[in-house]
């Protein structure tokens, strides 16, 4: 990438970023037959964590199906290359010189309300990657691109009730935006 | 006679599970490494695009798609695909939208999705692992729900339906809608940017 892709901000113009990531998304599909994914391994995980710990847990339908084909629900793609993103990840931030461990925020804005959000957020995506049956990565991405019809549903939903509740939370965020 | 390489690979047996998981490793890594050189990885810059700051998420994520589908499109017309192979979730109409509404009020409210949490964690951010800390108990709430919830879950499912099925055509209608669809919905924002704000800078 030359001076020329690159935004203000040190992040790479958006067009490059969606052909680069656009050509791995159809070499995933076109090697793997499945795209990228991200919220099954937290789903997995979870019920691999309550399958070890107790064992009655395999009484819950929803544990069950991730145990149909063997005893470990994390020999799975998805699980893998999820272990891969946050490797490519640190990569690129140590590498860009972006790796701080640090929250994002506005600077003014209390860290433990934004871990109480963060933490909100989380537990509400992840109850609503199980009704529509993946994330911005499963139904977003490989959705779209293979002309689903649920994942335009699916998306629009998404964006109607994150632009409808936005203005209740916007005190967490820089008011100039990621650039100032 | 030598069967015809055609892919996908994976479902057309010409790679074995073990060299498949390898590839899952590989395709991770460089999906995080463009996430976090794309700006994916910070909350505060996909919260932007809720508030018509930065639309390089909706921006990024629409051109992904075209991208990728005008791939499928320009294999599938030589015959190198067999889309039909790749893998798309079933249409469950009612679960989706609920699922949808949810999901957006999560991603507004944290800034993160699942995806681009993984990655941020990779970053260091702190708000990452206490979002897919979230995530896990989430996760751990859903299976205690779904009991209750079976039903619903999996009611209105219309199996896998592509655009083409709902207006009729072939995968090249699908195609020239996806495209249609994304160029006019980044149109739309940067419509609503401009007339909301200033524009980015």
């Amino acid at each position: 990438m030359n001076k020329h892709n690159h935004n203000s901000n040190g992040y790479w113009n958006p067009y490059v970023g969606g052909i680069v990531l656009g050509t791995m998304l159809f070499l995933t599909f076109a090697i793997a037959s499945q795209g990228f994914g991200a919220s099954g391994t937290f789903s997995r995980m979870t019920a691999q964590f309550l399958v070890d710990s107790d064992k009655s847990w395999l009484s819950n339908a929803y544990i069950a199906s991730y145990f149909r084909h063997g005893d470990n629900a994390l020999l799975n793609w998805t699980v893998i290359e999820t272990f891969g993103i946050l490797i490519g990840g640190f990569v690129s931030a140590l590498l860009a010189g972006r790796f701080v461990f640090k929250a994002d925020k506005a600077p003014s804005y209390p860290l433990s309300k934004r871990f109480f959000w963060a933490f909100i957020g989380g537990m509400i995506v992840a109850v609503a990657t199980r009704l529509a049956r993946g994330c911005t990565s499963g139904q977003g991405l490989d959705g779209m691109a293979t002309f689903s019809v649920g994942a335009w549903i699916f998306m629009f939903t998404t964006f109607a009730s994150a632009l409808i509740l936005s203005p209740l939370f916007k005190r967490q965020w820089n008011d100039e935006g990621e650039k100032s | 006679m030598i069967d015809t390489l055609i892919l996908p690979l994976f479902k057309n047996g010409f790679l074995s599970p073990e060299a498949n998981m390898f590839f899952a490793l590989i395709m991770g890594i460089v999906f995080g490494f463009v996430l976090e050189r794309t700006g994916f990885t910070r909350a505060q810059h996909i919260a932007d695009a809720f508030y018509f700051r930065n639309l390089a998420v909706p921006k990024i994520m629409g051109s992904t798609v075209v991208v990728a589908s005008t791939w499928m499109i320009i294999f599938s017309w030589f015959g190198w695909i067999d889309l039909n192979l790749l893998f798309t979730p079933s249409t469950y109409i009612w679960p989706y939208v609920v699922g949808g509404l949810l999901f957006g009020a999560g991603m507004v409210i944290a800034g993160y999705c699942p995806g681009t949490a993984v990655a941020g964690l990779g970053t260091g951010k702190s708000d990452a692992l206490v979002f897919l800390l979230g995530v896990f108990a989430g996760m751990f709430l859903y299976f205690i729900l779904y009991p209750f919830i079976a039903t619903f879950a999996s009611s209105t499912n219309l199996g896998v339906v592509k655009l083409h099925d709902l207006f009729g055509g072939n995968e090249y209608t699908s195609y020239l809608l996806t495209v249609a669809l994304e160029s006019g919905i980044i149109l739309f924002m940067m419509l609503l940017q401009k007339l909301t704000r200033k524009g980015t800078k």
